[in-house]
């Protein structure tokens, strides 16, 4: 629907040279993506990497220092104000209003966004069936789950029926159940041809629901990608992992300098690259264990930025 | 409105020019509407049980006591209309102050301004809503003192008036503190320091010519004295030109906090 006419026009959401400063601190250090209509790009990389302040730029929510965002061919920097009438913003924290009920937390978005109280009441009860929450409309925000909250801040950028949404993290903090239930819904906008950017730092998400995902960290892209392409490129087909059964560091050290492997140590546990595993002489260390297994995006993210992504 | 449609008019040139948006406005003031209304058991004893105590103490128990002063009458009908405009002072104070503050804390600003609502629209919204507070609560205790016969039912829509600006006034002021304030004991200042020394020393409990000749200026000049002297001189049913004069100055001072509200707040929420 929306996405065909957008792709035409080129992409939905596009940053060029992105700089971002608090302080003497870059933020965002010069970032350019392109996300093209009814696409799903993810932003992954760890705390502080960047993400949420390339996307508060990008809703219009935060001045930049240096480059320029176009959402909907809108110039988000000058006209923040009309990039906000097109897009539907989750951010980190829900923000939701504990002062008013459910329905009355859409609804009254709604008709702030620009709906008639007719309007902003009919979508209301569209949303709560889509997100599952028509039973919960008359209760007080405190008392949902946590999950309900995010699908309840998620349903709130969607009152509007926005054909570009940005969410930052929309799963963060959430049991695996929770996280589920809002990865089919998110799964369902894009469905319905909704472009969507968001930005996680988990790994399974990025891969479950992206179409692209950008590897960030300290404020730059380090490669952007279809995640099986990341894998592929930064990580290979397999890896092969040492774990220390007895044989001390520096003997596995040795071993494998001698077998001509690089290698990265994690505590306990030395992960080869690509696929050194193969060298016989490694499988015939006394006090080794060697595990094979697939390579994931996890390995891609550890190559590019040398460090684990870990879930805070 | 569909996404084409909604991206057409974001494209818009009109959409693009747009000053102010009226929409952003009323959306923030129907917001705390619907807020207020969800609690309107409690807010009852905000806006009138509480005040009418206080009005009753001292126009029954000080008054009895103080009698009448010259060129006043009795003590009950001077202190009402002072006391009446303290109160929307502090109702837009409280508004704008602590449940701002609360709605910073609580992303619930971000969120507002995640729709097309500007900073400045959005504070314009919150110190709307401290007028309306303010508005709210001198029917009520404007009301109550029409009833008991402290004021004369004809100066109500005027004191109202009256209660409107101090409202807006103060309704800056407290947003002032909510935006710049960065923890919730520097917040409480907005009480311990503004609003307390003003609601006793803006001439609601005793004419200001009482106070020591040097001091007088200087609690004219305060930010509630010429709500405080215009509302009496409405209730009194004598207006001269120190009424006019204060007048100007309460119109001046409804608007003058704004920018800098404005400002605080857009250093708070934009970074």
């Amino acid at each position: 629907m929306v996405a065909e006419s957008a792709q035409a026009a080129g992409p939905v959401i596009d940053v060029r040279g992105l700089v971002k400063r608090f302080g003497s601190l870059r933020a965002v250090d010069g970032v350019s993506l392109a996300v093209h209509g009814g696409e799903t790009l993810g932003l992954l990389g760890p705390n502080g990497a960047g993400k949420t302040s390339t996307m508060r730029v990008l809703s219009g929510l935060s001045p930049a220092d240096e480059g320029s965002v176009h959402v909907a061919g809108i110039d988000a920097l000058r006209e923040g104000r009309a990039v906000r009438r097109v897009l539907g913003v989750v951010t980190q924290d829900d923000g939701l209003d504990t002062d008013v009920n459910v329905r009355q937390n859409l609804e009254l978005y709604g008709f702030l966004a620009g709906l008639s109280r007719r309007e902003a009441a009919s979508r209301t009860q569209e949303v709560l069936r889509f997100f599952a929450l028509s039973a919960r409309a008359e209760d007080a925000v405190d008392d949902l789950s946590g999950g309900m909250k995010r699908r309840l801040a998620i349903a709130r950028a969607m009152v509007c029926r926005p054909s570009v949404v940005v969410l930052d993290e929309p799963t963060t903090g959430l049991d695996p159940h929770s996280r589920n239930h809002v990865w089919e819904e998110l799964a369902r906008l894009k469905s319905q041809g909704v472009t969507i950017l968001m930005s996680t730092h988990y790994m399974d998400e990025a891969a479950t629901l992206c179409d692209r995902v950008a590897i960030m960290d300290r404020g730059r892209i380090l490669d952007v990608g279809p995640p099986p392409e990341l894998v592929e490129r930064h990580a290979g087909r397999s890896v092969c992992e040492l774990r220390l059964d007895g044989a001390s560091r520096e003997s596995v050290r040795e071993a494998l300098r001698a077998a001509r492997c690089e290698w990265r140590e994690i505590g306990a546990l030395f992960r080869l690259a690509g696929d050194g595993g193969d060298a016989p002489d490694l499988r015939e260390l006394p006090g080794v264990r060697l595990d094979r297994r697939a390579a994931t995006l996890e390995d891609a993210f550890l190559t590019l930025t040398g460090k684990e992504l870990r879930e805070e | 409105m569909s996404v084409d449609s909604a991206i057409a008019t974001a494209a818009s040139p009109a959409a693009r020019r747009q000053r102010v948006r009226l929409r952003s406005i009323t959306g923030v003031w129907w917001r705390h509407a619907v807020a207020l209304a969800r609690v309107w058991r409690v807010a009852f004893t905000w806006f009138f049980v509480e005040p009418a105590f206080v009005l009753l103490a001292m126009g029954m128990g000080v008054g009895r006591l103080v009698g009448t002063l010259p060129e006043h009458g009795p003590y009950a009908t001077f202190v009402t209309p002072g006391m009446v405009v303290g109160m929307a002072m502090f109702h837009a104070l409280f508004e704008c102050s602590w449940g701002a503050f609360q709605r910073i804390q609580g992303n619930v600003m971000e969120t507002l301004l995640t729709t097309p609502t500007t900073v400045t629209e959005l504070a314009a919204g919150e110190v709307a809503w401290g007028g309306t507070r303010a508005l709210i609560s001198t029917l009520a205790v404007g009301g109550l003192a029409v009833a008991i016969g402290w004021m004369p039912a004809v100066s109500l829509p005027g004191v109202m008036l009256v209660a409107l600006f101090v409202g807006l006034e103060f309704g800056a002021v407290g947003l002032c503190f909510a935006a710049g304030a960065s923890t919730l004991p520097t917040l409480t200042l907005v009480f311990t320091v503004v609003a307390t020394p003003l609601f006793f020393f803006s001439g609601s409990f005793f004419p200001i010519e009482v106070l020591p000749a040097a001091l007088q200026p200087v609690a004219w000049l305060a930010p509630l004295s010429p709500g405080v002297h215009v509302a009496r001189g409405i209730a009194e049913g004598a207006l001269d030109r120190t009424h006019l004069a204060a007048a100007g100055y309460l119109v001046f001072l409804s608007v003058a906090f704004f920018p800098l509200a404005v400002a605080l707040l857009r250093r708070r929420l934009v970074k």
